[in-house]
């Protein structure tokens, strides 16, 4: 069980983060919907000890805080992150990105089975595993990024805006492999846009806005939700 | 002919090996460091001494040398350089800021060294005896440099490029901010990619100790030359280092030979400029941009 309980974040006066507070069992699938500037991403780096959070919050795994965890060490405890943007290593090639991934000692026991799963989920990092990255396209930088994320054995996988700038049919994709990787059992965290690919993959989901969670509720009951119709659906979100 | 090509690039072999370390400090760590050519020079200093007074043959000096060196730049690092790469997370102005505190500390290394070692060229008989190569003599300290410099060279590249702890290394080079996202401490790779550097800088002075003289104040000239290199080649290249390496020294000596041995330096430049006018990103980098 990874939970966040009251978790505030601060850039100089701005509050973007305001108590916020979640959890996501293990194996579960939870999706974090809301606007561009909600606070999704500063979430996702808060409990990915990127950024660092105000007094009073927490962030723990199995009961133990991770809050204040150096960055490097959150892989070692099970959390993976694929950031927005991707953050893939474009000077290397696919084969060493993966390398990379299983750099945490967790990794190390099944990285011949991970390696292959990830070639199975995506046969196209297969057949150009000896690629540079950068050269790639965007689909496929995702899908090296989720793939490193998975080599490090993770039992969370936090995504932030996987969809992001991506064709359709790409996206399509990519969500049939995520729903795969969450029937190997690793729980889900994604942060979208896309409301309704995200929701078909979910179990869960949180509604996010200015800074707070404003709802909750099973993906089945959001995808019928009005708040939910009326904030993506109508809007200009995509 | 023939002979200024195997000395050339038998000289080249060590330029290759100590710009390979400055690449480690510059290209990857982000260190750009002016007292290089210092370390490189109090190598040479320390393997001359070890001969002299211990009777100790540089390759066992080696030994000796190395691992003090990387201690040393391990400890640098530490102290000097940390607090800079600290105060450059707000800042962004670790360059300026290091190049500042290393040519501080070219001063401090150069200064111990003239009160300790005077002021006067050094070199000692270490297999000064000639070897026939392909019709041609070359001194067997040469040949013994730079199959030194091929040794550590070449594993040195095996282990950058081939194994898990080497790409470590060169992932902070190309992303230092993805870095933890794979485990990896940033602030300690840094560290020791540039106690490496500091290492092959030694590696490379011990060299130039066997068949070169060399005096306290010349430093800057190696330091220079790696740079020369280093950005011929591309900048976090290896492989436009050692290419680059080889060819300065091949250059070097066509100059020494057949032009004049004063106008080694200024052919250096004159190929430096060639190279980035022809391509500006060095030899090996990648097109402008990023």
């Amino acid at each position: 069980m990874l939970e966040v309980t009251n978790l505030s974040l601060r850039y100089g006066r701005h509050l973007a983060l305001n108590q916020v507070s979640l959890r996501i069992a293990e194996g579960e699938t939870v999706v974090i919907l809301g606007a561009n500037g909600a606070g999704k991403s500063s979430l996702l780096k808060a409990i990915a000890g990127l950024a660092k959070a105000e007094a009073g919050s927490g962030v723990t795994l199995d009961g133990k805080s991770i809050l204040g965890t150096k960055p490097h060490l959150i892989p070692e405890a099970g959390i993976a992150l694929v950031p927005e943007g991707r953050g893939v290593f474009g000077d290397l090639t696919v084969e060493e990105n993966l390398l990379l991934g299983a750099n945490p000692k967790r990794a190390r026991a099944s990285e011949t089975e991970r390696h292959a799963l990830i070639f199975d989920l995506f046969p196209r990092l297969a057949e150009r595993k000896g690629q540079l990255v950068r050269t790639m396209s965007g689909g496929e930088q995702q899908m090296v990024a989720i793939g490193r994320a998975l080599m490090s054995h993770p039992r969370f996988l936090m995504l932030d805006e996987p969809s992001l700038g991506l064709a359709p049919i790409v996206v399509t994709e990519l969500f049939g492999a995520l729903k795969r990787v969450k029937e190997t059992g690793v729980g889900l965290l994604l942060v979208e846009q896309n409301v309704s690919i995200s929701l078909s993959i979910s179990d869960r989901g949180y509604l996010m806005e200015a800074g707070r969670i404003t709802g909750e509720n099973s993906a089945e009951a959001l995808k019928t939700d009005p708040a939910v119709q009326q904030a993506f659906l109508g809007g200009a979100a995509a | 002919m023939i002979t200024t090509l195997i000395t050339g690039l038998v000289l080249g072999g060590t330029y290759a090996l100590v710009a390979m370390g400055l690449t480690l400090q510059y290209g990857i760590s982000r260190i750009m460091n002016l007292a290089y050519g210092e370390i490189l020079i109090f190598a040479a200093f320390a393997a001359f001494l070890l001969f002299s007074t211990l009777g100790i043959n540089p390759i066992l000096g080696l030994a000796i040398v190395l691992p003090l060196a990387f201690a040393f730049g391990y400890l640098i690092y530490g102290v000097m350089m940390q607090p800079l790469v600290a105060r450059s997370k707000k800042s962004g102005t670790l360059e300026v800021d290091s190049i500042l505190a290393t040519f501080g500390l070219l001063f401090v290394i150069q200064g111990v060294m003239l009160v300790v070692f005077g002021s006067n060229y050094t070199s000692y008989n270490f297999l000064n005896t000639g070897i026939n190569v392909l019709g041609t003599n070359i001194a067997a300290n040469r040949l013994l440099a730079f199959a030194l410099a091929v040794i550590i060279g070449a594993t040195l590249f095996y282990v950058l490029t081939r194994t898990r702890w080497g790409t470590t290394i060169r992932a902070i080079a190309v992303n230092p901010d993805a870095a933890p996202l794979v485990g990896i401490d940033v602030n300690r790779t840094a560290r020791f990619a540039f106690a490496l550097g500091t290492m092959l800088a030694a590696s490379g002075g011990v060299m130039i100790s066997m068949y070169q003289t060399f005096n306290a104040s010349m430093g800057v000239v190696f330091t220079m030359k790696a740079l020369v290199i280093v950005i011929m080649g591309g900048l976090g290249n290896l492989m436009g280092a050692l290419v680059a390496g080889l060819l300065l020294g091949i250059v070097e000596t066509l100059v020494a030979t057949h032009v004049d041995p004063g106008l080694t330096l200024a052919a250096t430049y004159l190929l430096f400029l060639g190279v980035l006018l022809w391509k500006p990103s060095g030899l090996f980098g990648k097109a402008a941009g990023r």
